[in-house]
């Protein structure tokens, strides 16, 4: 039992990681219908800015270290859709996925030119002693830093979705998601909510980096991989729904932790993927999806 | 640029490449190769070395393969086709020595790897020597330092499968510590890249190992560690000569305390020829050397000493002097080789304490 409950607690602190990330995608997406495949590199780019503050700015509590990276990498994002995307927003969409791909790669070359290519770990900013009740109520060992990731994660993702559902920013969102070439007619500045979509998920992605360079490492090339699976978690959940981009981090997640506990840890990979690829054929268009009607 | 090149004295210097993993996941390594090398040029090139009448230098060129398989495949043949050297010298990781190995061989260009330990790298290749031991010996003494040292009765694993060389000696243990009365209760696996190892670490925890084997390289294993202790594991920690790099320390800290592994040489020694090599490394690259820059350092100088026995920079006639090599004083031991590239080196169990590597025992094939 107490495996079970680790285990879980396993998969919702890797889950907690892969719906930060997941949730830039689907925001995206969900306005601009641009697949965004920087957004992993904007992860890891978060990830070091707060080791950079971290090393040199030893003395900040931790809640003022996330939320000066938070904003640094949001300021990133904005500044990546205004130089190498907004121009090509009219463009065909396969142009602005290439500049994406570029963006990312530039990002990767960039970090390891100035900061190295060594694995490295942002220094343990969260308690890491063990949670004593549940040791002692259900005999789980679980430091406090996974709990509070998946806490401070959770709590992220309440607050994105007040912003979305309950502020007039969310609203301007919802709408040019909905219909961007009307959106603007009714006074709505587009630039501006574009803007901000790029920053509150970059600046989401920058929080996951920082969990992440603390529960496990840091390179300049984990982007790649993390983004990949942040992105298939999001198409699983059905790519534009914030929804879904949460439950699919989880759910991918919850099947990889799974699939090493109970079945192989070399069957990890292919487990976990065939799984969804069979979800994706039951909800084509992710679980909260939305089928697709095109407009005559 | 045609003529520039045919008015080039040739043969005026002894071209030998070198491929090492300067960046990717084990750049450090990468780094500790380059020092080596360069530290090593420099010292024959003061002299030169004697083929045959002429006093001739050496130049190397140093290549990176990523420590990935299919770019060191590209540099072998880059520098055998392209830069036409006589010899090479690496890889470091198994798996790249032995993507480049079948290159070497069929262009008939001896090949050094100086720290890929897996028995297949040289497994019926005639021009592919190495100068470390290999992985059935290393295998061997972790299980019994296991065993004898720790009594440990029982062992988990935990290994990249994607890698020659992790699961060649994870199974070597496996094997050997059943063969003393162990029982192996985990042997679980992960792939090249991965960061979370919490899934098998909380089913090895289950299983509760007196020992855990960690055979991955220095990048992974402090994030196995410390993960391991963060989920209540409190089984003694051991590994082997892939751990060797000043990076261990610098990414896992206190952590690491405690844990042991098997490896080629140990900074400790009082050897004269490794106490000069130590310490003209340190004072030049201000770090101590790991395993991987002291094979690397010896193999350039098996190397050369070969080139000067043959009497010729000519790559068959190399392979020929390097395989009739007996007792090599090198700073990582002696080489001898008989009849296969597989030099029969003993190795040493270095523990760790308070970040620093101690010597705990040596062993002898």
């Amino acid at each position: 039992m107490d495996t079970i409950i680790q285990q879980l607690l396993n998969a919702a602190q890797l889950g907690a990681v892969y719906a930060l990330i997941a949730l830039g995608y689907s925001m995206v997406y969900g306005i601009i219908r641009l697949i965004n495949f920087a957004h992993g590199d904007i992860f890891m780019l978060g990830g070091f800015i707060g080791l950079i503050i971290v090393t040199h700015f030893g003395g900040l509590p931790f809640c003022l270290v996330m939320i000066l990276a938070m904003l640094l990498t949001a300021l990133v994002g904005v500044t990546i859709e205004r130089v190498a995307y907004r121009k090509l927003r009219n463009a065909q969409r396969m142009s602005v996925v290439i500049t994406a791909l570029g963006v990312g790669i530039f990002l990767e070359n960039l970090v390891r030119l100035l900061i190295g290519p060594e694995t490295r770990q942002i220094p343990a900013r969260l308690p890491t002693g063990s949670v004593v009740w549940l040791q002692q109520h259900l005999g789980v060992f679980v430091t406090w830093d996974k709990v509070l990731i998946i806490l401070i994660s959770l709590a992220l993702m309440a607050v994105l979705w007040i912003i979305v559902n309950k502020t007039l920013v969310g609203t301007a969102m919802r709408a040019v998601a909905d219909n961007a070439s009307v959106v603007p007619l009714m006074g709505v500045n587009l630039n501006l909510i574009i803007s901000v979509t790029f920053a509150i998920g970059s600046a989401l992605a920058a929080a996951g980096g920082i969990f992440y360079g603390q529960a496990y490492s840091l390179d300049p090339y984990m982007g790649i991989d993390l983004g990949w699976k942040a992105f298939i978690a999001a198409v699983i959940g059905g790519i534009g729904s914030i929804e879904g981009a949460v439950i699919g981090a989880f759910l991918l997640a919850g099947v990889e932790v799974i699939t090493v506990a109970y079945l192989s840890s070399n069957l990890k990979n292919g487990i976990a993927f065939g799984l969804l690829i069979i979800l994706l054929l039951i909800w084509p268009s992710g679980i909260m999806g939305k089928p697709l009607l095109k407009k005559v | 640029m045609l003529i520039l090149v045919a008015c080039k004295p040739r043969g005026a210097e002894i071209k030998i490449g070198v491929s090492a993993p300067l960046t990717g996941d084990i750049s450090a390594l990468g780094q500790s190769t380059k020092n080596a090398i360069l530290l090593a040029q420099d010292e024959v090139n003061a002299e030169g070395i004697k083929v045959g009448d002429k006093t001739m230098k050496v130049r190397f060129i140093i290549e990176d393969d990523e420590n990935k398989p299919e770019s060191t495949a590209t540099v072998f043949q880059k520098l055998i086709s392209q830069d036409r050297v006589v010899a090479i010298i690496g890889s470091q990781s198994s798996k790249c020595s032995n993507a480049g190995a079948p290159i070497a061989e069929a262009a008939m260009v001896p090949q050094v790897s100086p720290w890929s330990t897996n028995p297949n790298v040289t497994k019926g290749r005639t021009f592919v020597f190495r100068a470390c031991f290999i992985d059935s010996f290393q295998g061997k003494v972790v299980a019994q330092f296991a065993t004898e040292k720790l009594k440990a009765r029982t062992a988990a694993v935990l290994y990249d499968i994607a890698s020659d060389y992790n699961k060649g000696i994870a199974e070597v243990f496996r094997d050997e510590f059943t063969k003393t009365g162990g029982t192996i209760v985990g042997f679980e696996t992960y792939n090249t890249k991965d960061t979370d190892f919490s899934a098998q670490l909380t089913k090895i925890k289950g299983a509760k190992p007196d020992v855990l084997f960690l055979p991955n390289y220095f990048n992974d294993v402090p994030l196995q560690v410390q993960q391991a202790r963060k989920l209540g594991i409190s089984a003694a920690v051991l590994g082997s000569d892939s751990w060797d790099n000043p990076q261990l320390i610098k990414l896992g800290g206190d952590v690491m305390n405690g844990a042991s592994f098997s490896n080629h040489y140990t900074p400790d020694s009082e050897n004269p020829a490794s106490k000069a090599f130590i310490a003209k490394y340190q004072a030049r690259f201000r770090m101590l050397p790991d395993a991987a820059a002291a094979l690397t350092y010896d193999s350039v100088y098996l190397v050369c000493k070969a080139i000067a026995t043959a009497g010729k920079a000519d790559p068959k006639a190399i392979r020929d002097a390097i395989a009739a090599t007996k007792g090599f004083q090198g700073v990582s031991g002696v080489i001898t080789y008989a009849g296969n590239g597989d030099p029969q080196k003993g190795a040493v169990v270095i523990k760790i304490v308070n970040g620093k590597f101690v010597f705990d025992s040596a062993v002898n094939p």
